[in-house]
């Protein structure tokens, strides 16, 4: 692995002269980026610090910093850090984090190093391949290797009379690049194709570093857009985004699990043998953080026992045998309407119709609605940030006015002032009908952001919406916000209007490899596999099958489970082959944690079990959204790190 | 003769620049130039004026030289690299050529071969300074020259109604540090900004020349203003080129503008430049009536 | 950190003039930059004419590991193509062509320059790696890629209204200096002896 390490320091005799007249130093010093990954300090600091010290300078402190020239994070850093008596401050790093430096402080800030120039190389692994970047690629015409960087003069039109024994005349130890170009040619036949050419010139006046500011500004804007990180993976919403919901064929027998949400699993409260009805409660909640399970079809039950489960391994399900009949149960029945109800009553409704969470986290709705702490607005989540997904975009255009329903009684149960439905803009078409059903209602509004991932993230959606940031630890409600998910709010509107509890939801089925893929009305416990193959089933080979989306979803490697609260999608997908390499240290992850985390610290303290040192660098605000996996150069498992450092830190309680 | 000669003489020294032809045909520019411009101290020849290809500089200087004139060999810094300069600096002493004027020059951009290389290897500071070196019998790269070192007059630009007058006046600090003798200026209409330019510049002690573009039509104002910088023809001298069409056409109103500003400039300056842009021919008649 | 452009559509067509290629997408630095709906188009276009015998979108394929591990899989339909067709940028061109040293690898975007590693989001480009640092003698500001010209010894004659001539949207390099130095008074610093660039550190540093 090559080291692309960016900066050394400068002459001790150049130094000196810096330092001649000044005092009161303060050291900032970069940690440095592009290089194999270790914890261990760089030594550039020591080394200035002694020669200031050795010239009977005043050093008024020190600090050490990871991608100095990450403005945000390290504006954040520095904050306070340097003391008033300082005079002079004195950056070890690259150019980047000298002018990062120079545009934060108020105080004369110094470079004590020189930037490295590795200009050429800008893979992401660390090797030897480098582009000269030249805005102009010339790579078609030489076999795929490059004139711009491997020619010392960058020839263009083949070789000088420099060369000898197949050595260029600027350095015997570099093979003449044109000899190289010239096998590969002839290997390939294609000389003739070279000879043929018309005569290559440089176009200069296409690099220029105002075209590549404006560049780099533009995409700034986008990438901190609302909050910091995050990324935009290919939405993929193409496969079903169009394609109007279905019912899903009423299944044989549906597996209903007693856990689909967060916290204790519900207690059966049905026997084998008994005869059941849509809507009919079999599980009774177990505890303040849990939720009863209706049945949601009529028949009989044949079994109460383990059962496979996506999420959790397997789980104590009861099986129902449908008798196709869908018989109501008596408890279905419409309840007050709004205005008579009080928060109180909609908050028994809704735990009684064991509303969940329907994103996936299936933390229950009842519990939510009862918060802590005064609440000024309701945010509806209408991002569905997750690729491949439109479940969540189907309910908006299908059923919104079940969704304005559920969002008025959310607002009038946490009393809060103003009720907000977001919405990403590649869903022009819900922003225009929420808009249009919405303008009339004063306390309701539509708020269109920009497509960036995990912007459903509650504590992401409360920062892009109301700026307001959400403590390490804490929850929505501490900043006054309560955060509902679409379909979640169409179940409480259901729950309210018709007195049906939650026993169907809307399901994605898509994917490359789905043969018909499309939006589903699927009754909780449906078999995922029958499913699937309902939408013609899986073509294709080497296929990854996830429950949810690309993102957050949760690998099947067996079909054979039932359609859950949380099930907002089924997907399949490419699998990627990757092997994990060492970290590079390109700050990658840092840049798109929404969190603001320093991810590549968790895979290198996971792998020593170093749990403290996750603990300390805040594991815990970690939303295990994905982000940092996804952008890994180096393709670390980082999630699956990151929950053993979770589960570790727990257990240190 | 080096142009500083005639500083140190306390002449009001007057130079005019002519532009090489894009091509190699100069005897009209010759003749011209014989004709107009043979009274005054010596001629600038543009090196690739706007980033517009053209006849070279230094062989222009050359053909001059041959009609008896005495050329100020104008060097900018974007299309050679430190070694192409300093070999043409040689050539140019062994041609016999001592006035230099040495800038950094117009972007590639700007001109007739956008694509090109933009070098900037050295700039107008550093040229300055190369050519000190060179005359030290040194060059660059620390290698002692063969013989006798050549000996030049180093001029360098400064724009006096710059926008950014501080600027420029720090950047003419830095030239005169780096070894430059005299000076001339960008086209000055504003003779007051000029005046109070020179009182800050004077500390220098360099000669300063002042410098002039005959305005030829309102257009020409007006394109100036928006384009071209350090220049700013003020609203009350366009008006006077309005206000007689055939005398403006003519040439009359701008050489009565520019001997104008010659003359109110002069006690607070060591020379002029004109920069005529075709019209040599009035050169005679400007210099008339600033009473030079 | 890098920002690839689409070479011109002509051009790429020509490449697969009556051939048959397999597209590689290299996604890596999408949240940089990266031709994504152009890219998308012309490769429909490609398609739909029966020219492409597979293709695939991965990340990251300058890391050789990897990206064996994600060209294998797909090796028979990479066979089957004349060539190979490769949105990204140079170095990735470059690893691809070396791993299928037999068959012709064709680059079909150009690569811009953005010299600072900096991850995903270049905060701004300002730093060009000139290996001599400038910034103590102007500020903080960076001469080199502030300037058009990357002018060391101040300011030239083309600035005006405080933007530069080669474009009116930017703002003088050597203004901004000028106000940083005045605002930590620090113009002494202008005084400082004439600054001739050093262009052999370009190939010493990086050795």
């Amino acid at each position: 692995m090559e080291n692309y390490t960016k900066y050394k320091l400068k002459s001790k005799d150049e130094l000196s002269s810096l330092l001649d007249g000044k005092d009161r130093l303060f050291l900032i010093a970069c940690n440095k980026c592009f290089k194999e990954f270790e914890t261990v300090d760089e030594p550039d600091c020591e080394a200035f610090e002694k020669l200031a010290l050795e010239q009977g300078k005043t050093v008024t402190g020190s600090v050490k910093v990871d991608f100095l020239c990450n403005k945000v994070q390290t504006e954040k850093k520095l904050k306070g850090m340097i003391s008033e008596e300082t005079e002079n401050v004195i950056v070890i790093s690259c150019g980047l984090g000298v002018q990062t430096v120079a545009g934060l402080a108020d105080k004369p800030v110094y470079a004590a190093a020189n930037s490295l120039n590795y200009r050429g190389h800008h893979g992401m692994a660390l090797t030897k391949k480098a582009c000269g970047a030249c805005a102009q690629c010339y790579l078609n015409v030489t076999g795929g290797i490059c004139p711009v960087v491997d020619c010392s003069k960058s020839l263009l039109n083949g070789q000088c009379g420099g060369a000898k024994n197949g050595k260029c005349e600027v350095d015997e130890n570099k093979d003449c690049a044109w000899e190289k170009i010239y096998e590969r040619l002839e290997k390939q036949g294609r000389l003739a194709e070279f000879l043929a050419q018309p005569i290559q010139m440089r176009d200069f006046s296409k690099i220029n570093h105002k075209t590549i500011q404006d560049y780099v500004t533009s995409i700034r804007e986008n990438r901190l857009a609302g909050y910091y990180g995050g990324v935009h993976p290919l939405e993929h919403k193409e496969f079903t985004e169009h394609l109007a919901l279905k019912r899903f064929p009423e299944p044989e027998v549906v597996v209903i699990p007693l856990s689909m949400h967060a916290g204790a699993p519900a207690n059966p409260i049905v026997e084998v043998g008994d005869t059941v009805k849509v809507g009919q409660k079999i599980g009774e909640s177990a505890g303040f953080i849990s939720s009863p399970v209706h049945s949601s079809v009529s028949g009989t039950v044949t079994a109460i026992e383990v059962h496979k489960h996506a999420t959790r391994g397997e789980c104590l399900s009861v099986v129902i045998r449908s008798d196709k009949k869908n018989t109501l149960h008596e408890s279905v029945k419409p309840h007050k309407d709004l205005d008579s109800l009080t928060p109180d009553e909609i908050v028994e409704i809704v735990r009684e119709a064991g509303i969940v969470g329907m994103g996936g986290a299936g933390f229950p709705t009842s519990v939510k609605l009862k918060p802590p702490k005064p609440i000024d607005t309701v945010l509806l989540n209408g991002c569905e940030c997750e690729p491949y997904l439109t479940a969540d975009h189907r309910v908006l255009l299908e059923f919104a006015d079940d969704v304005i329903f559920g969002l008025k009684a959310i607002v009038k149960t946490v009393g809060a002032q103003k009720g907000i439905i977001v919405i990403e803009d590649n869903k022009p078409d819900a922003i225009e009908l929420l808009e249009s059903k919405t303008a009339d209602i004063p306390e309701l509004e539509v708020v269109t952001a920009r497509t960036k991932y995990p912007q459903g993230a509650e504590k992401m959606l409360i920062k892009r919406v109301m700026k307001r940031q959400v403590p390490s630890g804490g929850l929505p409600a501490d900043v006054g916000c309560v955060v509902s998910n679409i379909s979640t709010t169409k179940a409480i509107s259901d729950a309210i209007q018709t007195g049906m509890p939650l026993v169907e939801r809307v399901v994605s089925v898509t994917g490359e490899h789905i043969q018909n893929p499309g939006n589903y009305i699927v009754k909780i416990g449906t078999n995922t596999k029958e499913l699937i193959d309902y939408c013609g089933g899986i073509t294709g080979e080497d296929v990854t099958v996830k429950a949810g989306g690309p993102m957050m979803g949760f690998v099947l490697t067996d079909t054979n489970v039932p359609i859950m609260k949380g099930s907002n999608g089924i997907i399949a997908v490419d699998t990627d082959h990757t092997a994990e390499q060492p970290c590079i240290k390109c700050g990658r992850c840092v840049d798109v944690c929404p969190m603001e985390l320093s991810p590549l610290y968790f895979a290198k303290y996971a792998d020593d079990e170093n749990w403290q040192g996750m603990k300390d660098k805040n594991v815990m605000d970690c939303l295990e959204c994905r982000c940092c996996e996804y952008i890994c150069s180096s393709k670390i498992p980082l999630v699956t790190k990151i929950k053993a450092g979770k589960n570790a830190v727990r257990g240190m309680k | 003769m080096k142009i500083t000669e005639a500083f140190e003489r306390g002449e009001f020294v007057v130079t005019a620049e002519v532009g090489p032809p894009k091509g190699f045909h100069i005897e009209h520019m010759l003749e011209e130039a014989k004709t107009y411009l043979s009274g005054i101290t010596a001629v600038n020849v543009t090196d690739n004026q706007s980033s517009v290809m053209r006849l070279g500089s230094l062989a222009t200087c050359k053909a001059l030289k041959d009609e008896g004139l005495t050329p100020i060999f104008q060097m900018t810094c974007r299309d050679r690299n430190r070694i192409a300069l300093e070999s043409d600096l040689l050539s140019a002493a062994l041609f016999g050529i001592e006035n230099l004027l040495l800038l950094t020059g117009d972007h590639t951009k700007l001109g007739d071969h956008p694509q090109a290389k933009p070098v900037f290897d050295l700039d107008s500071v550093s040229l300055i300074h190369a050519v000190k070196q060179l005359e030290s019998g040194v060059d660059l790269g620390g290698n002692e020259l063969v013989g006798e070192p050549p000996k030049f007059a180093k001029g360098a630009v400064v724009s006096p109604c710059s926008d950014s007058v501080d600027v420029q006046l720090a950047k003419m600090e830095r030239k005169v540090a780096a070894g430059a003798e005299y000076f001339q200026t960008q086209a000055v209409y504003e003779p007051e900004k000029f005046i109070q330019f020179m009182e800050k510049a004077k500390q220098f002690g360099k000669p300063v020349q002042l410098g002039i573009v005959i305005p030829k039509s309102v257009g020409m104002c007006r394109y100036m203003n928006a384009n071209v910088a350090g220049i700013h023809v003020p609203e009350e001298m366009i008006e006077e080129l309005k206000a007689d069409k055939e005398k403006t056409k003519a040439g009359i109103t701008g050489v009565e503008i520019a001997a104008r500003v010659i003359k109110e400039c002069r006690p607070y300056c060591q020379g002029v430049h004109i920069m005529a842009m075709g019209w040599e021919s009035k050169v005679p008649e400007l210099l008339r009536q600033a009473g030079i | 950190m890098l920002i690839t452009e689409l070479k011109e559509k002509e051009a790429i067509l020509s490449l697969a003039d009556g051939k048959k290629v397999f597209i590689i997408n290299c996604h890596g630095c999408r949240e940089v930059y990266f031709p994504l709906e152009e890219a998308e188009a012309l490769q429909k276009e490609m398609e739909s004419a029966g020219h492409v015998t597979g293709s695939i979108t991965t990340d990251y394929i300058c890391n050789p590991e990897n990206m064996k591990l994600r060209l294998e899989k797909n090796m028979a339909k990479i066979e089957a193509a004349d060539a190979v067709l490769v949105f990204s940028c140079g170095v990735g061109v470059q690893t691809i062509s070396e791993y299928l040293e037999d068959k012709p690898v064709y680059a079909a975007c150009d690569t811009y320059p953005q010299p600072g590693f900096q991850g995903v989001t270049p905060l701004e480009y300002d730093c060009d790696q000139c290996g001599e640092c400038y910034l103590n003698i102007t500020g903080g500001i960076c001469p080199i890629t502030a300037c058009s010209k990357s002018l060391v010894n101040g300011q030239c004659g083309g600035s005006k209204n405080g933007k530069c001539e080669v474009d009116s949207e930017m703002e003088c390099g050597w203004e901004r200096i000028y106000r940083r130095l005045a605002q930590i008074g620090r113009l002494d610093l202008l005084k400082c002896p004439t600054q001739v660039r050093n262009f052999a550190t370009d190939q010493e540093t990086a050795e």
